[in-house]
């Protein structure tokens, strides 16, 4: 009687294991007829208890677990070897569709007797398999879009630097015989040829600007623009950039004011883009600044940075502009300026040229007719290139 | 006579547009459309300098340059190359021949003979 509750016991005690696996588990016997199955095995592949236990593995189902590979496990390479791991069988069921599980079998010889029992671990990797394989399709999908992404841009800068080249090309002329056409080389010209001539050139030297603008901005865009970093004395720079504008400022009849500290230190920067910096805000202040009107520079130290402010009292600008001026080839149509003097990049690239060296640039004003001012900030160590 | 020039450049206009500044500052001026003439000419005359276009119709510039380095009779001849590719690529591409410069298109036709000027023997 001990010996019976005793058996009893631990065929419970063994079932209980099986049923808390999570994976799916089947003990089956040496002529392959299932003993026992764990829940989870019912769950899974949807059969029943009645049509499960006792039954050949093979016919379980309706005859579904039939599958060769599994066989092949079972009546060819167990009785070599006691256990087996991760063995891969790919089977379509009728009642739960295309299956991938990884199979673990292991021999285990019972106690009181000769026979063997065999338990079977099933484990379904289908799901993991399709994340696998999106991985890996997505993975691919990502190289080839890097891929492409750099074809597109050496494509580009390709197409820049063709673009560049053509238009030169024609432009040298265009420029070159105009001038040498200007500095009456071969003859002189009448009053009315000199002005044509001047308009031309004027034109071809506006092209090439645009022309140079338009580079600029791809350049800073793509991240090939560097910087030549010297020290700088900015209170020479914006006392020559202020001479370069004075014929400008002097055919306006502007007032020109500087208001540069003493105290205003030498800062880190590219100095050839600084001052073309300058020169566009200057330029944009005397060109949107009716006659007699006040244009100024004002230059102090604020903590680690120079704050530059380039002032007029021109035309403004009005509250739905304040935004547009900066996406480039927007000009306001003034009756102080004449719509071929600038080329609407000036403003957009003098603001990439600031970001570039760590600074910033911003607008202001109060809206039209109530003059504008453009604050800037360069930073006085540079952290570009640290 | 004055001083000897080769222009070598496929496009008629600059050519054109060189010359008359060169013979206006008193050089003689020798013309090729393409690298091969710049070539024969160059050992030919023996100019005392060579202005280059880069993108020739038979070859690049930098190419008939290394040729004329490579024979002893032209190495020494200074090449400017006066050419439309300013971008970065372009000049990257002359950097590492010996006695070369480098001017831009468009030219500056008020600077232009006192630009190469500097690149001659004194």
């Amino acid at each position: 009687m001990f010996w019976k509750r005793t058996t009893k016991k631990s065929m419970e005690y063994a079932e209980s294991i099986i049923d808390t696996v999570r994976e799916p588990l089947i003990a089956l016997d040496q002529d392959l007829r299932v003993v026992s199955v764990s829940r989870s095995f019912y769950e899974v592949f949807k059969v029943y208890p009645e049509e499960t236990v006792g039954k050949l593995i093979y016919d379980l189902g309706n005859k579904q677990w039939n599958i060769p590979k599994l066989r092949e496990l079972l009546e060819t390479i167990l009785p070599k070897r006691t256990t087996f791991e991760d063995y891969e069988v790919e089977h379509d069921f009728a009642t739960i569709g295309r299956r991938i599980m990884l199979l673990n079998a292991r021999q285990i010889k019972r106690v009181w007797g000769k026979d063997r029992i065999i338990l079977l671990a099933i484990e379904d990797i289908t799901e993991r398999r399709e994340i696998e394989t999106g991985l890996e399709k997505a993975n691919e999908e990502l190289t080839d879009l890097a891929a492409e992404l750099n074809r597109v841009a050496r494509a580009k800068s390709e197409f820049l630097a063709n673009m560049s080249h053509e238009l030169r090309t024609p432009l040298n002329s265009i420029i070159g015989f105009s001038e040498v056409l200007c500095d009456q080389t071969f003859g002189e010209l009448n009053e009315k040829q000199e002005k044509y001539v001047n308009n031309v050139l004027a034109s071809g030297k506006h092209l090439l600007l645009l022309i140079n603008q338009i580079l600029d901005m791809a350049k800073v865009e793509s991240g090939k623009m560097n910087l030549t970093l010297s020290h700088l004395s900015i209170k020479n720079l914006l006392n020559e950039i202020s001479m370069l504008v004075e014929d400008m400022v002097g055919k306006k009849k502007l007032h020109l004011a500087l208001e540069i500290d003493r105290d205003l230190p030498d800062i880190e920067a590219d100095e050839l883009k600084v001052k073309e910096i300058i020169y566009n805000l200057l330029s944009n202040a005397v060109k949107f600044t009716p006659e007699n009107g006040k244009i100024g520079i004002r230059a102090k130290k604020s903590d680690s940075d120079i704050e530059i402010v380039v002032w007029d009292t021109g035309v403004g600008l009005a509250p739905e502009n304040m935004e547009k001026i900066f996406e480039g080839f927007f000009r306001v149509d003034t009756p102080y300026s004449r719509v071929t003097e600038g080329t609407g990049l000036g403003l957009p690239l003098s603001k990439k040229l600031v970001e570039l060296h760590g600074g910033r640039l911003s607008v202001l004003s109060d809206g039209l007719d109530k003059g504008t001012s453009v604050l800037l900030t360069l930073p006085i160590v540079s952290a570009v290139g640290m | 006579m004055g001083k000897k020039v080769l222009v070598v450049d496929d496009n008629a206009n600059n050519l054109l547009l060189e010359k008359d500044l060169l013979e206006v500052a008193g050089f003689t001026v020798f013309e090729a459309e393409n690298a091969a003439d710049g070539l024969i000419i160059t050992r030919r005359e023996k100019p005392d300098i060579v202005l280059m276009d880069v993108r020739l119709p038979d070859m690049r510039g930098t190419e008939a340059a290394r040729i004329l380095r490579r024979d002893k009779e032209t190495a020494d001849i200074p090449i400017v190359f006066v050419t439309s590719s300013v971008m970065a690529e372009g000049i990257e591409e002359i950097k590492d021949i010996k006695k070369s410069g480098f001017i831009g298109k468009p030219i500056n036709t008020r600077t232009f003979v006192e630009e190469i000027s500097r690149f001659m023997k004194p």
